[in-house]
C-alpha cells in the first residue's frame, strides 16, 4: 500500500492566510509564508495553496506567494483558485506548483480537464470538488468557497471528470469544515471506491482519529489539514507520531 | 378607482444619463459620496421611527467628515482603539450585580432571532455573568428551514423563549401595503421587532432588556455611542393618532383594509408610562462588550451548533448573517433601489470596520453582487405578498393588480427610484451613475 501523505491545506485571501467554518466568517490568521515554510520543516508532504478569493477578481494572485514559497519548501505544492484556461495552468505551474487544482472553471466547462491534461499530464490536475450533502441523501457539488449551487451530483461529476483526465481528487465536505467533527466519512467512501484516483479528504479534522477513520473506514489515500495545524492545536510532527501509533501508513521520516 | 393602481407613469426623461438636474427624493443628498475607509454611501439612511413611517418622510443619513470617513467607520475606530473595553466589562458586570434575580424570576429580557448575534449574547449573560435571560422573538415573515432551525438551537442551548408570531394576514398586508407605499417590505417585521422586547419587558416585569449592537455601529450619529442605553423614541409613544403601518394611518386601515383595532396590538410601541412603571432600561450589549458579528458566528457554531445557510444570500456574498427570513432577500433589493445600497455594500462595510477584509476586497464584492435580483424565494415571497379576494375580501378592493409579480415588483422599483442616483438606457436598463468602483 502507499503511505497516506499528510498534506497542509492553506486557503488565502490577499495577502493573508485564512480560516472559516463551512467555509464562511473567513477570519485572517497570517502570513501564509511563514505557516508554509513551518508546516515543510515539520515534516509535511505537500501543501495545497487556495486562492479563496480568485473567482471574484477572475484571475489567480498566489504567482508571488508561490515563486516565494517554490524557492524554499521543497515538497509538492498544489495551486487552485480561479484556474481557467491551459494558460492560467501554465503560468502557476511555471511559477513553482506541481499541480493545479480546478472547481469552478471545470464545473463551467468540464473539458478544460481533459486540454489540461494532455498539455501537462494527469498527474498536474487535481480536481476541487465542494461537495454538501443534500437533505434527500448524496452531495451536491459547489463552487465559489461553497457559496454557490451547481445542481451537479457530486459522485457523479467526479466520476466524469476522472474520465477526462483528472489525475487526483481534493474533496471538500462545507458540512464538516472548520467544525473539528471529522470528516464526511460516508462521502469519502462512496467517492474512494467509486474512482480510481487518489482521493485527498478535506474538512472537519478534529483529531488523528478523524486521520484514522477517513483512512480505514473513507478509504482516503490522503489527508489535508487545516484548522488543526493553523491553530496549532498540534504539530505535524505529533500527528504523524499518533497515526504511526495507530498503524496508519504514512511516511516516517528519519531522526535528523 | 384602486387607492393603488396597476399602472403609474413615469418620466423616464428625469433618468436620462445627460440630465443635468437631478432631482433626489426622501430627502438624500444630492452628491453621492462613499467613505474613503468602508464603502456605505452618503446616502444610508438612519434608523428611523418606523411607526411614523410614510411616503412623505424625510431621511436623515449617514454623516461623512471632513476626511470623508463615514461615522460608523469612526465609531470602529473608537471600538479598536480609544476605549477601555475591561472598564466597560466591569460596567457590565456592575449592572448585572445590581440586577441579576435571587428570586426564581428573570432577571433580563433579550430579543433576538437565533441568528449568531442573539445567540452570542444570550449564552454570554447566561454562563458568564451569572444572568437568567428570557428570549423573545418576532417571528420573522416567512421562516427559512435554516433560519428555524437556528431558532430551534438556540432555545435548545439553554433558553426559555416566547416567539410572538402576527396575525398572518395583517401581516401579509401591511407588508403588501410597506411595498406599495414605502418599497420597504421588511417594514412590519421591524415594526414589530422594535416594540416586542420593551412590551413584554413591561408585562413580566422584568426591567432589564439587552440588545445586542449599537445602531451607531453600522451609521447612526456617532454621538449615539456614548450611552448604553437605547432611546425610546424608538419603541415608545402616546400619540396614537401619529402612527402609520406599512405607510398607512390606523383609521385608515380599519376603514378601508377591513382591519380592526385588535389587529394593531403587536405593532403598537410600548406606553411609556408603564414602562416607567416597571423601570424598564433597554441597554446596549455591544456597549459594554466589543461585539465581532465573525466572532459570534464561532461562538455560536462552538456553542450551539449554529449553521450557516447552504448557499449565499442574494445580493451579497455572505452566508452567516441575516439568514432567517426569506423576505430578506428583497429588503436589500428595495435599499438598492431606493438608495443605491444593496447587501453587499452593508455586509461589506461591516466586515471593513471588523477588520476581517480590506477595502479593495469590499469595492470588488459590491461590484460583483450589489442589487442583484433575488429570485431563490420569488415564489413564496410573491404568493406571501398578493392579496387574492379570497383571503382578503375588504382589502383586495384597494389593489387593482392584486396579485404580486416579478413585473409587477420591477415596476414599482422604477416608481421608487431617485433620478441622482439612477440612469435609464435607451434599451431600458438601468445603472447607478456613481458607484464605489469608479469613484474615490
Amino acid at each position: 500500500m502507499r503511505p497516506i501523505r499528510l498534506i497542509a491545506r492553506l486557503d488565502i485571501k490577499g495577502p493573508n492566510l485564512i480560516k472559516g467554518i463551512h467555509l464562511e466568517g473567513l477570519r485572517v490568521i497570517g502570513d501564509p509564508q511563514l505557516y508554509a515554510q513551518r508546516y515543510y520543516e515539520q515534516g509535511i508532504d505537500e501543501i495545497i495553496y487556495m486562492d479563496s478569493v480568485a473567482s471574484l477578481y477572475g484571475r489567480n494572485n498566489l504567482t508571488e506567494i508561490l515563486e516565494h514559497t517554490a524557492r524554499h519548501v521543497f515538497v509538492p505544492i498544489t495551486v487552485g483558485g480561479g484556474v481557467r484556461s491551459v494558460e492560467d495552468a501554465r503560468k502557476l505551474l511555471r511559477s513553482g506548483a506541481d499541480k493545479v487544482a480546478i472547481n469552478t472553471a471545470a464545473i463551467a466547462r468540464p473539458p478544460l480537464l481533459k486540454e489540461i491534461a494532455e498539455e501537462f499530464g494527469s498527474q498536474a490536475v487535481v480536481l476541487s470538488v465542494e461537495a454538501k450533502r443534500l437533505g434527500k441523501g448524496g452531495w451536491e457539488a459547489y463552487t465559489d468557497n461553497g457559496r454557490e449551487h451547481t445542481g451537479r451530483d457530486a459522485i457523479e461529476w467526479i466520476g466524469e471528470a476522472e474520465e477526462l483526465g483528472a489525475g487526483e481528487l481534493l474533496l471538500t465536505s462545507i458540512d464538516q469544515e472548520g467544525t473539528r467533527k471529522g470528516f464526511d466519512i460516508d462521502l469519502v467512501r462512496s467517492v474512494a471506491d467509486r474512482v480510481s484516483i487518489p482521493v485527498i479528504a478535506s474538512g472537519g479534522m478534529g483529531s488523528v482519529d478523524d486521520l484514522a477513520k477517513a483512512v480505514s473506514l473513507g478509504h482516503a489515500d490522503a489527508i489535508a489539514m487545516a484548522d488543526i495545524l493553523h491553530y496549532d492545536r498540534m504539530t505535524v510532527a505529533e500527528i504523524r507520531d499518533q497515526a504511526l501509533a495507530l498503524e496508519i501508513p504514512i511516511r516516517e521520516i528519519a531522526e535528523p | 378607482m384602486f387607492k393603488y393602481p396597476a399602472h403609474a407613469d413615469i418620466d423616464f426623461s428625469k433618468f436620462a444619463p445627460e440630465n443635468p438636474d437631478l432631482q433626489t427624493r426622501y430627502g438624500l443628498p444630492q452628491d453621492v459620496q462613499f467613505c474613503t475607509r468602508c464603502v456605505i454611501s452618503n446616502q444610508r439612511p438612519n434608523s428611523s421611527v418606523e411607526f411614523k413611517h410614510t411616503k412623505e418622510s424625510q431621511k436623515q443619513t449617514i454623516a461623512l467628515d471632513e476626511e470623508g470617513v463615514c461615522d460608523a467607520c469612526r465609531v470602529a475606530e473608537q471600538k479598536h482603539g480609544t476605549i477601555d473595553w475591561d472598564a466597560r466589562e466591569q460596567e457590565l458586570i456592575a449592572l448585572c450585580d445590581e440586577y441579576r434575580s435571587k428570586d426564581g424570576k428573570y432577571d433580563c429580557l433579550l430579543p433576538g432571532s437565533g441568528g449568531k448575534d442573539s445567540f452570542y449574547a444570550a449564552h454570554i449573560l447566561k454562563t458568564k455573568y451569572g444572568m437568567h435571560p428570557l428570549t423573545v422573538t418576532w417571528a420573522p415573515h416567512i421562516h427559512t428551514d435554516w433560519g428555524w432551525k437556528n431558532f430551534e438551537a438556540w432555545i435548545h442551548a439553554g433558553f426559555d423563549n416566547y416567539l410572538c408570531t402576527p396575525n398572518g394576514r395583517v401581516h401579509r398586508l401591511l407588508t403588501r401595503l410597506a411595498v406599495e407605499n414605502l418599497y420597504h417590505p421588511f417594514q412590519p417585521f421591524i415594526l414589530g421587532q422594535k416594540n416586542l422586547a420593551p412590551k413584554l419587558a413591561e408585562q413580566f416585569d422584568i426591567p432589564l432588556v439587552f440588545y445586542g449592537e449599537n445602531e451607531a455601529e453600522y451609521g447612526n450619529p456617532k454621538t449615539d455611542v456614548v450611552s448604553p442605553i437605547r432611546s425610546n423614541t424608538y419603541y415608545a409613544s402616546k400619540d396614537f393618532d401619529n402612527i402609520y403601518l406599512g405607510g398607512v394611518s390606523l383609521t385608515e386601515l380599519q376603514e378601508d383594509f377591513g382591519l380592526e383595532e385588535q389587529d394593531f396590538i403587536p405593532y403598537m410601541p410600548a406606553d411609556p408610562d408603564r414602562l416607567e412603571d416597571v423601570g424598564v432600561s433597554v441597554h446596549y450589549l455591544g456597549y459594554y462588550l466589543k461585539w465581532h458579528p465573525q466572532s459570534a458566528y464561532y461562538y455560536a457554531v462552538e456553542h450551539g451548533g449554529f449553521q450557516a445557510s447552504p448557499e449565499r444570500t442574494p445580493g451579497t456574498y455572505s452566508k452567516y448573517n441575516s439568514i432567517d427570513d426569506k423576505i430578506d432577500d428583497l429588503h436589500y433589493f428595495c435599499t438598492h433601489v431606493k438608495f443605491g445600497i444593496g447587501r453587499a455594500t452593508y455586509d461589506a462595510a461591516q466586515e471593513i470596520r471588523s477588520r476581517d477584509i480590506l477595502r479593495e476586497e469590499g469595492v470588488a464584492l459590491v461590484k460583483r453582487f450589489d442589487g442583484e435580483y433575488p429570485d431563490r424565494f420569488e415564489a413564496d415571497n410573491f404568493a406571501y405578498m398578493s392579496i387574492p379576494e379570497k383571503d382578503f375580501p375588504v382589502a383586495s378592493k384597494n389593489f387593482e393588480q392584486k396579485e404580486m409579480t416579478k413585473e409587477y415588483f420591477l415596476h414599482l422599483a422604477d416608481r421608487f427610484r431617485s433620478p441622482h442616483l439612477w440612469q435609464r438606457a435607451e434599451d431600458g436598463s438601468w445603472s447607478l451613475r456613481r458607484t464605489v468602483w469608479q469613484q474615490n
